[in-house]
């Protein structure tokens, strides 16, 4: 997989898509096959030695600690990911530079509990961004966001790319997907079906099949079209 | 790159009244020195004792507030480490040892036990660690009423050959107890302790963000064991007498838990009030009620949980916040929210 791209991943529900996030990220383990990172084998690594290894995730389904405030959130990724900062008052102000870039600053002294669905979302890049990633992996981050909000997130990713982190991106809505990927692989029953340019994998029968069964109805071959 | 802005708004943070920031420092050292200056205005021996137990309950109340309040991992075997450490105390103390060095070991020891005790216990997860470790505190009493060397259940008495000075035990006791704190506030706002309140929150989470919580669990546990366990020692030697149905039984495992619990889980002067309150009131209880003073402790307990979660501390902050804004939450939309945040922020521990 080539490095500081967005390369993402879509499949019909079911497709292994999470699973296919949560080995790499090492929350689950593969019963078969080998996970490498920059040549290195890093199957079976426990998800906090990935994180040193500059391997970072969001979640799906938030996950923020609901009694801290936003800030303090995305401390505990200061201290504890690659930058690994010891005092308390550089990883509050590493923290707030990571806010900032993902538009929260001034929900910082907010508890993460009591901030909209769209902030939590976007909460959870700023930890993940703070854990300082080479590799981040977006797990259906624009899942339940306004069409103005999806503009904003998939704008924020384009530029943690152009800042040299590769993404590997797993979204539900096609079009999201195609707007900012350089790559895109399909999956289906855990299997590869197709991969290429969002432009060829659009155009690709096996792929049209698969989302949208053999008769492809009206309504959902437009919006992949 | 940006630097005054975050810097800004951190200290901004972090300030919301320079006099109340620092009456809130001042204060624990005031409460010291009016502590140390006590036994100088002529109390009583039985007042002068009571103080004593007291920092004992208060030390091993902050030990277990580490692991439970802290982090999230309710003990049910903290006699264990109350326990080793007043047998690591009473054994070397009447081998002639010199009694602080005897306070180190009975840290020491117990800081062993809770890592190996750990290793399989931290394996479990909520409730099922709860199990786990009134299962290990149960085998050790056991062991310990059939132990030789400690004279089993009979008990072991403690032949200490220096003169008896109960001002000693005092300043002992109160200095063990200050650590106790210090060490708390220490932990409360380092890497550490942020490490802990990010694993009593959501494991899975933390463990995503860099965290390993096995050891961060497994460390904690070894420190709550280290204060339990010196307030253990403290204990021996001024009892000088000390038996397993005593150190080791279960019910003290349920008064070191409860106390955090009625002062306020997961914060340090929770914990501190609920062994100051459990000090004084303990030995009233089981004097006045032998028979059912366990059961009024467990009728607090229900009290407390379903009443009030966050202990005498939550509630004071209640009254406290109330009494400082009279009239205010008409037409301030934003005053549930804000108070929401303050509950649940004291809940999440620091």
């Amino acid at each position: 997989m080539p490095e500081q791209r967005i390369y993402g991943f879509i499949g019909p529900n079911g497709a292994g898509k999470t699973t296919l996030f949560s080995m790499i990220a090492g929350s689950l383990q593969p019963s078969a096959g080998r996970i490498r990172s920059r040549g290195r084998d890093v199957t079976g690594s426990r998800p906090f030695s990935l994180v040193k290894s500059g391997i970072a995730r969001t979640h799906q389904i938030v996950c923020p600690f609901r009694a801290m405030t936003v800030l303090e959130n995305v401390q505990v990724a200061s201290h504890f990911g690659r930058k690994n900062i010891t005092r308390t008052a550089a990883a509050r102000e590493h923290a707030m530079q990571m806010l900032a870039k993902v538009g929260l600053e001034n929900r910082a002294d907010a508890l993460a509990a009591n901030i909209s669905l769209g902030d939590q979302k976007r909460l959870e890049l700023a930890r993940a961004l703070a854990t300082d990633p080479e590799l981040l992996l977006c797990d259906e981050i624009c899942g339940g966001l306004s069409p103005t909000e999806t503009r904003a997130m998939l704008d924020l990713l384009r530029q943690i790319r152009r800042q040299g982190t590769t993404i590997m991106y797993v979204e539900h809505d096609v079009k999201a997907i195609m707007a900012v990927c350089d790559r895109v692989m399909v999956l289906n029953y855990g299997q590869k079906l197709a991969e290429g340019e969002p432009q060829e994998i659009q155009n690709d029968p096996a792929v049209i099949e698969a989302y949208l069964g053999k008769a492809g109805s009206e309504k959902k071959g437009s919006r992949v079209a | 790159m940006g630097e005054e802005a975050p810097a800004g708004m951190s200290t901004a943070v972090i300030a919301p009244s320079r006099l109340e920031a620092r009456a809130r420092a001042g204060l624990p050292w005031l409460l010291l020195a009016v502590l140390a200056l006590l036994p100088t205005a002529g109390l009583t021996p039985n007042i002068v004792r009571l103080l004593f137990i007291t920092f004992v309950w208060v030390t091993s109340s902050l030990g277990w507030n580490l692991l439970g309040g802290f982090t999230g991992q309710v003990s049910f075997g903290f006699a264990v480490f109350y326990g080793l450490g007043a047998y690591t105390a009473a054994l070397m103390i009447d081998r002639g040892v010199n009694p602080y060095l005897s306070f180190v070991a009975a840290g020491l020891v117990p800081a062993v036990a809770a890592f190996l005790i750990g290793l399989p216990t931290f394996r479990l997860r909520g409730p099922y660690f709860a199990i786990a470790t009134i299962g290990v505190s149960e085998a050790t009493r056991v062991i310990m009423n059939n132990l030789a060397i400690t004279g089993g259940a009979s008990g072991f008495r403690i032949m200490e050959h220096r003169p008896f000075r109960q001002v000693e035990h005092y300043y002992t006791a109160l200095g063990v107890a200050a650590l106790a704190v210090a060490a708390s506030f220490l932990i409360a706002h380092s890497k550490f302790g942020m490490g802990l309140r990010a694993i009593k929150q959501d494991e899975e989470a933390a463990a995503d963000l860099g965290v390993n919580p096995y050891a961060y669990k497994l460390a904690i546990h070894a420190v709550a064991a280290a204060l339990t366990g010196i307030a253990g020692g403290v204990f021996a030697r001024y009892a000088a007498f000390i038996y397993p149905q005593g150190v080791f039984a279960f019910q003290t495992s349920v008064y070191i838990l409860l106390m955090p619990v009625i002062g306020g889980i997961g914060t340090v002067w929770g914990a501190v009030l609920g062994g100051v309150i459990f000090g004084i009131v303990e030995e009233q209880l089981v004097a006045s009620f032998p028979q059912i003073h366990l059961l009024l402790y467990g009728g607090l307990l229900i009290l407390i949980i379903l009443a009030e979660p966050d202990g005498l501390v939550g509630l004071l902050g209640k009254l406290f916040r109330r009494l400082r804004t009279p009239r205010r939450n008409d037409g301030d939309t934003n005053s549930g929210g804000r108070k929401a945040d303050q509950v649940l922020r004291r809940a999440g521990g620091g």
